[in-house]
């Protein structure tokens, strides 16, 4: 039987962690505010620059371009964003499973971990793993994506990787977000284009349009799929933090009504002894 | 130059949108945009040829109804339609938004360094800073200037 002190110390227990829950709640809905704001703000460049090369893909003198000729694969380059921290529910296994499930498909990867989680993860899998990025600062996503773009670009030019994937958690609501796995390189053509541009030209010429159009669309790739990991990360901590205070509330309920009850009981046998006791004096 | 144009555009004005990864930055109509390209420089009137083209870093001018708007913007890539122009950009900077004295130390810093004998390695990153430092200045100085409808601006770059 559990004493009375011990139902007490339970409460206090659960309500400091409750507190916490608390805390890490409100923490994760600021973020969320933040990089949500980031994220509405990269979305329509990113879309029209999407268009756009895909929409070069059409071209046939783009076709023949090295970012958008297909060749033979030997190794894929894989940049997994995860998250740094745990306590976002299922956010990390959700795109690590996508992950891996991809990769099955017989390729022979090579790895940029974004995010200490996912890092952990493959590295205890053995998988090759070429470049981590860890805890990377909010401030610091930007450029950090700039980097990392440049970093594919040079790998997929020198002939390290003949493809790329991304593979990132896309945010639609705060309660849903989907684990994605797309190939970034070589670029392939979308929707054909149905609104065919006849004749448009390129300045200076098709090439080094090309040349400056990718990289610039690969950063805001990589900057985008960070930022919609990013707010995939903090909403899902917001709602699993939100499921925990609610449990943390409901046991602190269950154990306060379990000590009024044990209180009571306690009260009603002394009262009961005294009453005995006296009964047997008269 | 705006009463040139007057004469056969007055009606017709491109639809000037700029974006950046901080969303839709400047949406404006306009009679005439200047902008840098790597190559030069290029003036866009309403109905022109659709043409995409490499920006460089430099300043994009934009008239409408004879005044002129002076932007920085950095690179990126421009989409010119019959109508319309879109820019896509990772840097463009109001002059209100620029920081004076920041690009002016950062003109001196580059310009100090280029000046002593450097590593070959930094001599681009730094040019392009001195750049970038010359032209937020220009910008930033029309702002003030904004009633002179003279243009007395000298090309720092060539």
């Amino acid at each position: 039987m559990t004493s009375l002190r011990d139902i007490k110390r339970r409460i206090a227990n659960v309500s400091s962690t409750g507190q916490i829950i608390k805390a890490m709640d409100m923490v994760a809905s600021t973020k969320l505010q933040r990089v949500r704001a980031q994220l509405e703000g990269v979305r329509p460049i990113y879309f029209e620059l999407k268009r756009i090369v895909e929409g070069l893909a059409g071209e046939e003198e783009a076709a023949a371009h090295v970012f958008y000729r297909e060749r033979d694969v030997k190794n894929s380059l894989y940049i997994i964003f995860t998250s740094d921290h745990g306590l976002s529910g299922s956010y990390n296994a959700n795109i690590l499973a996508a992950a891996l499930e991809h990769m099955e498909q017989g390729k022979n990867e090579k790895i940029i971990a974004v995010g200490y989680k996912g890092y952990e993860y493959l590295k205890k899998k053995g998988k090759n793993i070429i470049r981590s990025v860890i805890d990377v600062a909010d401030a610091h996503v930007y450029y950090g994506s700039e980097s990392l773009a440049k970093l594919l670009v040079e790998l997929y030019l020198s002939g390290e990787v003949e493809e790329v994937f991304i593979a990132y958690t896309h945010f639609e609501t705060v309660l849903s977000y989907v684990p994605y796995v797309e190939r970034i390189l070589p670029v392939s053509a979308g929707v054909i284009n149905k609104t065919a541009e006849n004749g448009r030209k390129y300045e200076p010429d098709l090439h080094t349009y090309i040349d400056h159009l990718i990289p610039l669309y690969l950063h805001m790739n990589v900057f985008r799929a960070f930022s919609e990991s990013h707010t995939s990360e903090q909403a899902s901590r917001m709602v699993n933090m939100d499921a925990a205070d609610k449990n943390a509330r409901e046991i602190i309920e269950e154990l306060t009504r379990m000590y009024n009850r044990k209180r009571q009981a306690g009260i009603t046998q002394e009262l009961n002894e005294i009453v005995g006791s006296a009964n047997f004096f008269e | 130059m705006a009463e040139q144009q007057n004469n056969f555009a007055h009606k017709r004005k491109i639809n000037l949108q700029i974006t950046t990864p901080r969303g839709v930055k400047f949406k404006e109509e306009a009679d005439m945009i200047i902008m840098r390209c790597i190559d030069g420089d290029l003036g866009v009137l309403a109905g022109h040829a659709p043409v995409s083209t490499v920006l460089g870093d430099g300043i994009l001018r934009i008239f409408n109804n004879g005044v002129e708007k002076k932007l920085a913007v950095f690179g990126g890539i421009a989409e010119i339609k019959d109508r319309a122009v879109n820019i896509f950009s990772t840097i463009a900077q109001r002059p209100e938004e620029i920081d004076l004295e920041r690009a002016e130390r950062d003109a001196r810093e580059a310009e100090a360094i280029l000046l002593e004998q450097s590593e070959e390695v930094q001599v681009h990153s730094l040019r392009v800073s001195l750049r970038r430092s010359l032209v937020r200045i220009e910008v930033s100085l029309h702002l003030e200037e904004e009633k002179f409808t003279e243009d007395d601006e000298e090309d720092e770059e060539s």
